[in-house]
């Protein structure tokens, strides 16, 4: 069983990472290279957010309505 | 390492992801209904086809509260999808949510009820599928150290592209066997020792064939240890399963999707039915006749599947026409992600009254690869007699293997096994060895012509 601490701590890690790439890609200058690497970035993102972040919010969700 | 740290490590291995695998089924239907409102949402707010179906039906997506809720959504048939994608802006009409410059990939389905529809994926959704991928392979036992070989066409159809990235997302080696013929794909597989591969029932059959009849080659020599099956219900089928397993002595592991939903369904290594992957895609079992939601094990329906997170082109409540049932087992494997009896047992579609009975044509490849003698291809006609009683006509086409001394005995034990899973009888006829049709991805055994002339 994993404990809830772990995957809030692991969702807060996604988002960081999430955070990092969109900042990336607000400084590119445009730049493809950078934009569409950080496009396929934030699709891998995604999927660690449907692997451990839709759960964690709903944990957070759950403490906010008890 | 101690011994509870290797326990821990096999754990690890033996899931993708256990947090949501191992998810209690209250909190993976919290879930559920937490991502259908999120898709549902995003789809009524991005699509305009999506958003016409809904405000036509009265429907807004704060309207969805509950998962009861969820039954008022209108279901998406694939007739309504063709219509759509028939109209501008070409070639999906105005069912994407996402503009076309987010479009990265194109598929289509096979076509086998019409005219195909078209599948736009953005490079998240094509993420996605792999994702969906890998959750069944690593059940399957897919690990690092495998070779897997990929003998299909990589082109429009989507078959086994997402298998071929997944295997890689799992470390896999994954030999690419497209443009080869069957003997070459056999030569590769045997040069290279694969140890895995994945295709259609209907190709897992003829490649075994083809190593023996135009190779010399017996499959069980090479190093085949699992094989993936998609596309057909022939994985589920218990005659057919033992057929390939057989041939190849492998493991054989089935696999359900759709172009337009995902790889929603997968045995793992008990297999003891179809895992549904309760944390992408909410599958909902409706009685044919009343459309009343089936929950208890053991009663058939047919499926309405929605995928929670796919967002260029969204499939929200899709009428799928498959007919599953819920399995009141637990699997072994530790998943909670539920159960389905067997597998497809076909399509709504497929089954058709013959001289008043109703008839699934998986029952017929059932009672074929159930015998001894009869080769794996078969064909089944159904039409008008052409006498003046105008009743129902069923013709079953099957092959003889060659060298058979007891032929006569096949061919009552074939008609007495089809009469007595069927209720039917047939007009059977025996042809040489190699005579009938052969296919490379998904077959067309089955042939109503009763509306056709």
């Amino acid at each position: 069983m994993i404990a809830r601490s772990d995957i809030r701590e692991m969702d807060n890690r996604i988002g960081a990472i999430k955070e990092a790439a969109t900042d990336l890609q607000k400084i590119s200058l445009g730049i493809q290279a950078i934009d569409r690497n950080v496009e396929r970035i934030l699709a891998t993102v995604a999927m660690l957010e449907i692997n451990i972040s839709d759960v964690a919010s709903m944990h957070r969700e759950e403490r906010f309505d008890s | 390492m101690n011994l509870a740290n290797s326990n821990a490590a096999m754990d690890k291995e033996k899931y993708w992801n256990p947090i949501l695998e191992t998810l209690p089924g209250e909190e993976l239907e919290k879930l559920q209904l937490k991502k259908f409102r999120r898709i549902f949402r995003w789809a009524y707010e991005h699509s305009g086809f999506y958003h016409k179906l809904y405000a036509n039906a009265g429907i807004e997506p704060d309207d969805i509260k509950t998962m009861e809720d969820i039954g008022k959504v209108p279901k998406l048939e694939k007739t309504m999808m063709r219509e759509v994608q028939a109209k501008t802006p070409y070639p999906y009409g105005d069912i994407l949510c996402v503009p076309l410059e987010k479009v990265t990939e194109y598929h289509q389905t096979s076509g086998t009820t019409g005219q195909p529809v078209f599948q736009a994926d953005c490079w998240q959704d094509w993420e996605l599928s792999s994702e969906q991928w890998a959750y069944l392979l690593c059940a399957q036992g897919y690990r690092a150290r495998d070779r897997v070989f990929l003998p299909f066409g990589y082109n429009v159809f989507i078959a086994f592209w997402s298998g071929h990235y997944a295997a890689e997302k799992l470390g896999c080696e994954v030999v690419p066997g497209g443009a080869l013929n069957t003997e070459a794909r056999i030569l590769k597989m045997q040069e290279l020792r694969c140890n895995a591969f994945m295709a259609t029932p209907t190709y897992v059959l003829g490649m075994a064939d083809t190593a023996v009849r135009k190779l010399g080659i017996n499959p069980r020599d090479l190093h085949i240890e699992k094989i993936t099956v998609a596309g057909e219900p022939g994985g589920s089928i218990p005659s057919t399963r033992r057929r390939m397993e057989e041939a190849w002595g492998a493991n054989v592991f089935d696999h359900a999707g759709a172009t337009e939903v995902g790889a929603w369904g997968y045995e793992c290594q008990y297999k003891s039915g179809l895992h549904v992957n309760d944390a992408m895609f909410l599958v909902q079992i409706e009685d044919i006749e009343t459309g009343e939601v089936i929950t208890e094990p053991g009663r058939k329906g047919k499926m309405v599947v929605t995928s929670l997170d796919r967002i260029a082109q969204p499939c929200i409540r899709f009428d799928s026409k498959d007919i599953i049932e819920w399995s009141s087992e637990e699997c072994e494997c530790g998943r909670t992600f539920r159960l389905l009896n067997g597998g497809i047992y076909g399509r709504t579609d497929d089954i058709t009254k013959v001289k008043g009975v109703l008839l699934a044509p998986g029952a017929i490849e059932e009672v074929v690869r159930s015998i001894t003698g009869l080769g794996d291809e078969y064909e089944v006609v159904i039409n008008k007699s052409r006498d003046i009683s105008d009743i129902d006509d069923i013709i079953l086409k099957v092959e003889l293997l060659p060298g058979l001394e007891q032929v006569d005995s096949i061919k009552i034990k074939l008609a007495d096994q089809l009469r007595l899973k069927t209720n039917l009888a047939y007009n059977l006829e025996f042809h040489n060895y190699g005579t009938l049709p052969r296919y490379d991805i998904k077959a067309r055994r089955f042939k109503d012509l009763r509306h056709k002339e």
